[in-house]
Order: C-alpha cells, then structure tokens, then sequence
C-alpha cells in the first residue's frame, strides 16, 4: 500500500476510531490485495510508511469478497463490480484477504 | 471495396545482459546499497539460456505462440529447441550486437575496443544482412586505455560478460538530451531497429528501395535540447536500412504507437499517398530488467535481458495478404473514461458494432502481449490474460456468450503472452506475423489488433489510450473449396434500408444469422456506398455496389429486399406446406421469368428444377398447379423431357390423378417443386409467412428464395420489407447454404444444357407472335436507362414496349418490386408516361 494512502488510513483511524471503520480494498491481485490488508490490520509488511509497527487491526474486506457481495444492492453491483467479477480470481482475492482477516483483525 | 494488406512481419530479439544495468529499474536499485547488487550479476542469463527460452522461440516464429499454453509454467524452467534464426527473424547475441551499433553510428560515438572487435568480425561479416557499408564502418577498433579515459571523462561503458569491451560518447560537452546515456538509448533504438527492417525486407522480398514510407514508433526521444523529442528515428534507421526513396516519420502514443501506425500506414496506403509502407521500431534500453527487483528476490533469473524489435510492411491489395480494415478502427476517445470495461468498449466493442459484429465473430485476439513469466511475480498478473478476460467478460455482459463459456472464449480467441516487457513491442504487433500466416493458410477469417499506451506516464495528461484495427482473410483468395471446411465462413451482404420495420430489425437478423449459423454479415446501406460509384439515385448506386461486391467475390451471396432483376429471372422459394411439415420448393416467387403467362409457367418450372439440383436433390419432381396456361406449360416441358432434359413431372393425389395438382396437392404436395405463376407463388409464400402473426409481420419460412435465369450471374435471394429478422437470418443461411452448394455454377451448368436442346426455340412455339416494329427499335447504353415507368401488365409488356419504340423512346425491360417495369433515359419519363396512358398501358 502506497504511503499516501497509509497516511490517510492512519488519520482516519484517529479521527473515527479504529473500532468504527473498516478498509474495502479494490486490488486486483491476490498477493497485492493481502499485503494491504496486512498493513492495515498488522501493520506495513514492507517497513516503509506510516502503518510500519501500528497495529490497527481493521476490518479488512476486499470488494469480491461474498460478505461485501451481499451487502450491496445486487443490481449497483453488478453495474460496478460485475465485469471485474468475471474478470478477476475471486476465490484466491477472497483466500488471501480472508486469511490476514481472520488473523489480524481486531474488531 | 479495397483494403492496404499485410505483406509480412519481422521481429528481432537482441540478447544483452550487460545492458541489463542500464536500465531504469537496475540502475536505481544497484545505487541502493541492498541485496540487489549482489545478486545482480549471477542472475543474467546467458545466451543459450536466452535462446532455448520458450517465449523467445515463439516470438521469431520457430514456434507457434499457442503451442506454448501446452507447456509447462513458468517457461523460464523449459528449455525449447530452435535456433538463433526463425522464419520472422532472429535473436542476436550481444557481442555482434556492438559491432551493429558501431555500424550504424555515423557521428563517431561509439567506441569498440581493438581486441573485442577483431574477436566479432568474422562473425558480423558472415551476418547474412550485413553489408559492405557496415563492414567498412566498424574500422579498426581503438586500444583499451583510450577506451577506459574515454569512460572516466563521461562515456558510457559497454561491458560484455563484465570486461570493459566499448564505450558510447556523449554527444555534447553540455546538452543533457545529448549526454552519453541518451546516446547509448537511442542508438540502441536505431541499431536494433535497422536489424528488424532489413530482415522484414529480406522475409517479403521487397527491395529496401522500394519502400516509400517509414513510421517509426518507438518510445524514446531524439533531439537537443531545443527540441527533446525532434525525431529523426524513423529516416535513421531508413537510411541505414538501405530505403534510398523513402521518407520517414516518428510517430508517438506510448506503447499504442505501434498500432496507430499500422492504422497510419493501412491509411495511407488505401489513399494513394504510398504504396508500401513500413511501420518499425527497435527496442527499449530503458526497459531492460523491468521487474528485476522482483526477479532477483524470488530468486528466479532476470528475464528482461533482451531489447525487441518489429517491422511490418503495408502495401496496396495484392488478392492475397489479409487485409486491414481502416473502416472498422477502434479508438479511445478522449471522452471515453479510464475503466477497464471503457476502454474495452471503445477499443472492441463500439467499432465492432459499426459493422454489425460482436466480439464473437473475431476468432483471434492480439493484446498487450506480455510474457507473464516477466510480470507475474512482479504483482502485475498475466497481463494478455486479462485483457481476453475483459474482453469476454463484455461478451457475456452483453449477452453474445453465456457466463460459463468466458473461460473458453479466453482460450480460443486469445493467445498465452510471449514478448519482452520493451513498451510498444507487445503492444497488439506480435501477433501480426502469426495471423497473416494463418490466413494464408485459410485457418483464420478475422482478427482484432490491440494497442494500448499509457499517456498519463508523461505527467502532461492524465488520459489514457488506445486503438485497434481488424485484420481479415483476403476476400480474393480462392473462394470456396479452398478453405477447410470448418474453417469456411460465408460472407454474404444485406441490403434491407427500406425496411418496414426499421434498421434494428435488419441488425438483428443479420445478428441471428451470426450467432445461429456463423456467417459472416455485412449490411449494406445507401450512406455506406463509395464515392466510386456512379448512378442516377441512390437506389441504382446501392445495387451497382452490391453488383460490385458479388462479382469482385468479396460477398459469395446476397440478401435483399429490394433487387430489380432483369426479365428472365425469377426468384424460387421454400416453404413447408402444412399438410407434411416437410420443405418443398415454390417456383416462382417474385420476379418473371417471361412476359408470356405460359412461357413463364413453363420457366419456373424449369427454375424450381435447378434450385432442387443445386440444393442437393438428384432427380426432383416437378408439378404445375392447375392454373390458367398450366396445361400449355406442362405441353412445354414434357417435351423438354421428351428432348433429354431430366425432368420428372408430379402426378396428383387425387384419386382421378392427371398431372396438374390441385388443392389438396398444395397443403401436402406429391412433388419437390411446386409450379405457380409469379404473383400465385408471391402470395403463397406471404401466407404461410405471416400466418400467425395477424398479417403485418412475415414471421416463418426463408423469405422469397434466390433469383434465376440465364445469364444470371448472381446469389441474391429476396426478402420482404415485412421480414422479421428470424426471416431475414433464415433467408441469410438459406444464401450461405446456396452458397456452399456452388449455386450459380449448377445454374449456368442447366442453363447451358438447356440451351444445347433448344429450350428458347421450345419455349417460342408457344408465344403469341411478337408485335410488328417497322423498324429496329431506337437504343440506347444500358447505363442511361435509369427512370422507371411502372404499372404495367405483364401480358401487355411487349405490346407497351413496342408502342414506345415507334415513339422514337430506347427502353429496357426489368422487373420491380409491384410488377414489370420499362427503365427509360430520364429526360424521355414524361413523354412516355403520357404515351403509355394514352394507349391505356398504364
């Protein structure tokens, strides 16, 4: 995760709290999208930006994921998710981020 | 209509690991003090590595880019037979590389050291493209110390296997767009681009003199410092390449140059501005090791370690090259939005669709073309993969494929990626050399070319953009029965602009006959027909296009709804009687086949024969329906019979028999051919059609079936304005099936038979005698004859004809939509529509 956007993750954790957001990521690969999640919930991975030893431990989803899936109007859905459904690897996107979740994530 | 074609395609690899550095990724981490620097060496590749990489193999042709889905990933595990050359070019060691670059430096940058050159020489000169030139510029080389003072005062090493071997100047003590770097990028360029032109020369066999223009379209930038990107490329390398009467430009769009250049060149050349042009560009200095960081971490070799280059040659049509559609060009527009499925749209779907195509009907894709060994590990997936992804992901969206064939349509229209990570060099051009040779061999129809760039790198926009072309089978090729049978598509054209219904429902037909039966559709409109072509009204152009289209063989059949057949020709139809469920022919239709009612009864009886013959059926039988001059017309072709033609006349079901049918013969017909007089057959085929329907829509059957007579030349079958578009699909696969069968040979076969045994000399026996002219009737050129006079009899064409001709009026006899027609010059139209009401004719 670029550092621009782990300083905006960071902000908005202070400002809301961490117990009251939650990331919906958008990558389009599976490892790229679990090492979002990762600094997000254990902190930055690559040691790099603000996130690297803050453990927010967010609840993380990615947009494929079924639990997003059936939180959304099935008919916005598919107008703005539906061809990178189809596009995508949804079982291995949803694999890895569901993992880090279940790992890391504290709320 | 004609298109530029592709004559040929060439590709070049040039393996050079010491370059690797200088690439823009290397050099940023090898100044970082990590692990990158010290794995950097040992995880080159070496040359034969490089060239039994499977990937490579495909990209100069030693290998069919689909067998590589057949191997094992990764690929850089596989080691593939097949040498340094291939059928579309080759891939260069490194060494010899440096002499090229020598050889094609004319400001005296670049320095090899005296020893290294001498080592190379030999082999350099046994290069079968290189040339006296070049040999004599490589000179004798310059000792290694001037070579070292040379570097510390600025120049650029060339290492080779680490030993300090050359090295590039710069070009200026102080201009940083000429600095030593820049030098070696663009050199490099120029260099590997001279090498890909002169084997595209040497692959189509065409003199480098010959070539009129150059479009280069690289990725770097050659200038000073007033003018950074100035150009130049594209004569440097014409120059170098021997291209003596050539012009030449650099033309820009990140890694969619490419493809805007093959639409430039296809462009120009339909237009007349060139003959042949080429379109090349050599690789990318800056690109090399693109995703080494990542390489080097996984411990896995770093794959990009050699510079790409293509050429490809667009000339004028030559019948047998595939052709590039310049009218069927996708863009991005600058409107169109950054999305994945936006830039699909636009680059795939939206030109498709102005032809009435969907993304089925192109058999082969060719994408951003990237080896996905290259860019996998580097987080950025199997690039070329996705893009088919996307593409079928829009096909199911909108509904041409079900969801569960997305994974197929990626398989059979898309291809696994096979080229370097160079920029523009994967960019849609690598398929080019592949596709034009599975044409040739009839196993691809149509294919879609992709390029795709990245404008926003630039900082000056945030746009993105793109554009693509479709590249078809010559339609000159030999037609028919050349082709495979699987492979065989039929191209047909229709032609239905008046229709009651609308264009919508002539687009669906047309889209029907695609999905259900794989024909390839083309809807002619009024709008559409080339300036080339003359003609009073737009109606006479339409048809003297189709005419054109049909006779040149670029359509094997038609479909219209609106066709003025000369008299002579008659349309035979199917219909399914509803007494048997079963087909049978209805002869004739539409059209007239004479003006005499019982020489024209007797001529569709003859008619319905042939499109029997031609549909398959060795002896069909043939009834008349007891019709007024039936029973002269029956006479008529019993004789026929009695002279040696073949026909089998029908008996009734009645239980008194006789050989005219009656009523119940028509719901369930004891024959393959029923014979009616032109209008009796018109409203047999209107009933059954639009039966269940209330009468406004023609709902069932295949329309109206093909117009024949002698000297009839074409397939066009006929449909109503009312067609619905199941109709109008079920007339297309009725022409495709025509079309397969050799329709018009079988015709002009039975025609020429009939005329053997006398059939006009028959047929005249029993015509009423012809009227009298005093004289020979007054004439005029076919092409004058334009303005119709409508609403007469059949049995008083002749007549009316005559009295036209005493009146000094040069006519020519058709048949229109409501009846018979008289075509005269315009300016005669008045005088004989007052001639012809006077008399009671009209």
């Amino acid at each position: 995760m670029d550092l621009e956007n782990q300083s905006r993750v960071k902000a908005l954790a202070e400002e809301y709290g961490p117990g009251h957001l939650m990331v919906v990521l958008g990558g389009a690969e599976a490892e790229a999208s679990g090492l979002a999640a990762e600094t997000v919930t254990a902190g930055d991975p690559a040691y790099a930006g603000p996130l690297t030893g803050v453990q927010l431990g967010l609840r993380v989803y990615h947009i494929l994921e079924p639990e997003v899936k059936a939180a959304i109007d099935p008919q916005v859905y598919e107008e703005q998710v539906g061809l990178m459904e189809m596009v995508l690897d949804v079982d291995a996107i949803s694999a890895e981020v569901s993992t880090i979740r279940q790992q890391y994530t504290r709320y | 209509m004609t298109f530029a074609t592709l004559r040929g395609a060439a590709y070049v690899l040039v393996h050079t690991p010491d370059l690797v550095a200088y690439g823009s990724v290397p050099s940023f981490e090898r100044a970082r003090a990590t692990d990158f620097g010290q794995n950097f060496a040992r995880s080159l590749r070496t040359y034969d590595e490089a060239l039994t990489y499977p990937p490579h193999q495909a990209f100069i042709g030693n290998l069919n880019p689909g067998e590589l889905a057949a191997l094992p990933r990764p690929h850089h595990r596989q080691a593939v037979p097949g040498g340094r050359f291939g059928p579309r070019g080759e891939i260069m060691p490194q060494d010899e590389f440096f002499l090229w670059l020598k050889a094609v430096d004319v400001f005296s940058l670049v320095e090899l050291e005296e020893t290294f050159l001498a080592g190379c020489r030999e082999r350099f000169a046994a290069h079968p493209l290189v040339s006296d030139t070049e040999l004599a510029r490589l000179g004798d080389g310059s000792p290694l110390s001037s070579i070292e003072e040379r570097v510390k005062q600025g120049a650029a090493p060339l290492f080779h296997r680490g030993r300090l071997v050359g090295c590039v100047r710069p070009a200026h003590e102080h201009d940083h767009t000429l600095a030593a770097g820049v030098m070696l990028e663009n050199l490099v360029a120029k260099a590997s681009g001279v090498i890909v032109l002169k084997h595209l020369v040497k692959l189509t066999a065409t003199p480098a003199s010959s070539l009129d223009y150059l479009i280069e379209t690289s990725e770097e930038a050659s200038g000073d410092e007033n003018q950074r990107g100035g150009g130049g490329f594209g004569k440097a390398i014409g120059e170098a390449a021997g291209c003596t009467r050539a012009t030449a430009v650099d033309l820009r769009s990140f890694c969619a140059g490419p493809a805007h250049g093959l639409v430039n060149g296809a462009a120009l050349v339909k237009a007349g501005v060139f003959g042949r042009v080429a379109i090349v560009a050599g690789g990318a200095l800056a690109k090399l090791g693109l995703n080494a960081r990542s390489h080097v971490q996984k411990g896995m070799p770093i794959l990009e370690d050699v510079l790409g280059g293509f050429a490809v040659l667009v000339a004028g049509d030559d019948g047998v090259s595939p052709i590039l559609r310049t009218d069927t060009v996708g863009r991005h527009r600058i409107g169109s939005g950054s999305s994945p499925e936006a830039v699909m749209r636009a680059l795939v779907t939206e030109p498709l669709a102005s032809r009435g195509l969907t993304p089925v009907d192109v058999q082969a894709y060719s994408v951003e073309m990237q080896d996905p060994d290259l860019t996998e590990t580097a987080g950025a997936g199997d690039i070329p993969r996705a893009n088919y992804r996307v593409i079928a992901a829009l096909a199911v969206k909108d509904g041409h494929i079900d969801r569960s064939a997305l994974n197929d349509f990626v398989t059979s229209r898309g291809y696994p990626g096979f080229a370097p990570t160079q920029g523009h060099i994967p960019s849609g051009v690598p398929l080019l050399g592949h596709f034009r040779d599975q044409m040739l061999d009839g196993k691809l129809q149509r294919a879609m070319v992709i390029g795709k760039g990245s404008l926003f790198l630039g900082r000056i926009t945030s746009l993105f953009d793109g554009v693509s072309v479709i590249l078809e089978a010559n339609p000159g090729r030999p037609a028919a029965g050349a082709l495979p049978a699987s492979h065989a598509v039929t191209r047909l054209a229709l032609v239905a602009h008046d229709h009651e219904a609308g264009a919508t429902e002539v687009e669906r037909g047309a889209r029907l006959a695609r999905q259900r039966h794989g024909l390839d559709v083309h809807i002619l409109r009024p709008e559409d027909v080339p300036a080339s072509i003359t003609g009073s009204d737009p109606e006479t152009r339409l048809q003297r296009w189709l005419e054109q289209l049909l006779s040149s063989g670029e359509v094997q059949g038609a479909v219209a709804s609106h066709y003025n057949f000369p008299l002579g020709v008659a349309t035979v139809g199917r219909i399914v009687p509803p007494g048997t469920g079963e087909t049978c022919l209805l002869a004739a239709t539409t059209g007239g086949s004479a003006a005499d009612r019982v020489a024209a009864l007797a001529r569709n009886a003859v008619y319905g024969h042939i499109l029997a013959l031609a549909l398959g059926n060795p002896r069909p039988v043939v009834g008349f329906l007891n019709l007024d001059g039936a029973r002269p017309a029956l006479r008529l072709v019993q004789k026929l019979a009695a002279a040696g033609y073949p026909i089998q006349l029908a008996t009734s079901a009645r239980a008194d028999g006789g050989q005219l049918l009656r009523g119940n013969d028509l719901v369930a017909p004891p024959c393959d051919v029923l014979v009616a007089d032109t209008l009796t057959g018109n409203l047999l085929v209107k009933i059954l059609a639009t039966f269940s329907s209330g009468g406004a829509r023609e709902t069932h059957g295949w329309g109206y079936g093909p117009g024949i007579g002698p000297g009839w030349p074409h397939l066009v079958n006929i449909i109503s304005r009312a067609s619905a578009a199941p109709v109008i699909a079920a007339a297309l696969e009725f022409a495709a099936e025509l079309a397969r069968a050799g329709f018009v040979a079988t015709m002009a076969g039975e025609f020429r038979k009939l005329e053997d045994l006398g059939w006009d000399a028959l047929l005249a026996t029993a015509q009423s005698p012809p009227a009298l002219t005093a004289s020979e009737p007054p004439r005029a050129p076919d092409g004058e004859l334009t303005a119709e006079l409508a609403g007469i009899d059949a049995l008083e064409l002749e007549a009316a004809t005559a009295a036209l001709h005493a009146a000094g009026i040069p006519t020519r006899s058709a048949m229109g939509c409501t009846g018979p027609t008289i075509l005269v010059r315009p300016s005669d139209l008045e005088r004989g529509q007052d001639i012809l009401r006077a008399a009671g004719y009209a």
